[in-house]
């Protein structure tokens, strides 16, 4: 009785699992084309510093005029850009959350649904080349969970950087790498190679 | 409306407005070839200070152990001079600040070309000038104020970038490098209104669409 549920279930767990073999590809894509952004961030704050503590007026650049000016104002207006296209990369990881989110969803609605035709002892029945439902349904929620706790970060965190507050500019590279978090990441891919022969079987 | 104003058509420009049309076009090549010289030098002056800086901490120590003893200081000076490395990238920074100068010194000509053109203009129809624009509204006048703008800021740039030439090499105070740099690559006269003249001036002459 409970079979076609099951079956309908590992369906929809494999199409999850599939997408979020996918959506992890694109999700470490974004965020190595964030690592130059990051860095040049870095590097614009340590001009912007080193112009803050030199004396213009006493070096031999004193004669060229408004130069201080000047200069803060193209190193600000690229911190500007910077900032832009770092903004544009955080969106692209918001879609990623969106999309694991909503595949994961789906398959709780499922599993909720039909929960009453799944016992216990099936949601944790469990062999060789299948994961328990129980189990698999425990990784999609970490995974979830890492996601949309990652995606809150690196926004919070470029949300908080304006160009003139250089303090927050140029911690913000370290900030940004103490937000990777490879334990994650690696239990992620641990979870899709447990589900890999499962993905496979039909 | 005048021939000089349909595109297409640039093979029948004479006179005046051939000279400002092929301007405008030197102007943008020349832009152009300003800023790859830019780029390479900036590369060559980043490596010039690290050069220098990499050179100061190691020498730091060196400097303490030895403390008061005067010889310090001539070994410092020697370990500056008698590098040919170092020299090399100066002699090459030096070839694209030379380079730069030829490109400010066509700039210059075109800027006293226009002059030309405009005093030409006097000549011929008096103090208001050719009684239609030569392409869509500027009146001759306006292209030697755009190119005298762009000559302005282009021949600060030239000054800048040669006191860095003459300085970075020079200087032990690592923000001061950090500076010279910034001002080499982010270029502080050209600003945003001198891409300005530059498109519209294309877009004057036809070589951009409208």
């Amino acid at each position: 009785m409970s079979q076609p549920v099951v079956l309908q279930l590992h369906q929809e767990l494999r199409k999850c699992f599939q997408s979020l073999k996918a959506n992890q590809m694109v999700w470490k894509g974004v965020l190595e084309e964030c690592t130059p952004l990051v860095s040049s961030l870095g590097n614009l704050a340590e001009q912007l510093r080193a112009l803050k503590s030199v004396e213009i007026a006493n070096t031999p650049l004193s004669t060229f005029p408004n130069l201080p000016e000047r200069l803060q104002y193209k190193l600000l207006n690229a911190v500007d850009t910077v900032l832009g296209e770092l903004s544009d990369k955080v969106d692209a990881l918001g879609l990623v959350r969106d999309s694991v989110c909503k595949q994961v969803s789906a398959v709780f609605q499922m599993y909720e649904q039909n929960s009453d035709v799944l016992p216990i002892s099936t949601c944790v029945a469990r062999c060789a080349l299948s994961p328990s439902i129980a189990d698999m349904l425990e990784w999609l929620q970490d995974t979830e969970r890492y996601y949309r706790i990652q995606y809150i970060q690196r926004k919070n965190l470029l949300q908080l950087l304006k160009p003139d507050d250089l303090t927050l500019i140029e911690t913000a590279p370290k900030r940004w790498t103490s937000l990777d978090s490879p334990r994650e990441e690696e239990r992620m891919t641990d979870a899709l190679l447990q589900v890999s022969f499962f993905m496979e079987s039909d | 409306m005048d021939e000089a104003t349909t595109p297409g058509r640039k093979g029948n420009l004479t006179g005046s407005a051939r000279k400002l049309k092929d301007n405008a076009a030197d102007w943008h090549n020349l832009i152009l070839k300003w800023e790859r010289l830019s780029d390479e030098g900036s590369t060559i002056a980043t490596k010039i200070v690290n050069f220098r800086l990499s050179k100061e901490s190691v020498k730091e120590p060196e400097v303490m152990m030895e403390g008061q003893n005067s010889s310090a200081v001539p070994a410092e000076r020697s370990g500056y001079h008698s590098n040919p490395e170092l020299e090399e990238e100066c002699i090459k920074l030096q070839n694209v600040v030379d380079r730069m100068a030829h490109i400010l010194a066509k700039m210059e000509k075109m800027v006293s070309a226009e002059k030309g053109i405009c005093e030409l203009e006097t000549f011929q129809y008096g103090e208001k000038g050719r009684p239609a624009p030569l392409f869509q509204t500027w009146s001759t006048q306006q292209f030697a104020e755009v190119s005298s703008g762009l000559y302005e800021a282009y021949k600060q740039e030239l000054a800048l970038k040669r006191t860095i030439l003459g300085e970075v090499a020079h200087t032990t105070n690592p923000d001061l490098c950090m500076v010279y740099l910034s001002c080499w690559l982010y270029q502080p006269y050209i600003q945003d209104n001198t891409k300005l003249l530059l498109e519209s001036l294309l877009m004057e002459t036809g070589y951009r669409a409208v």
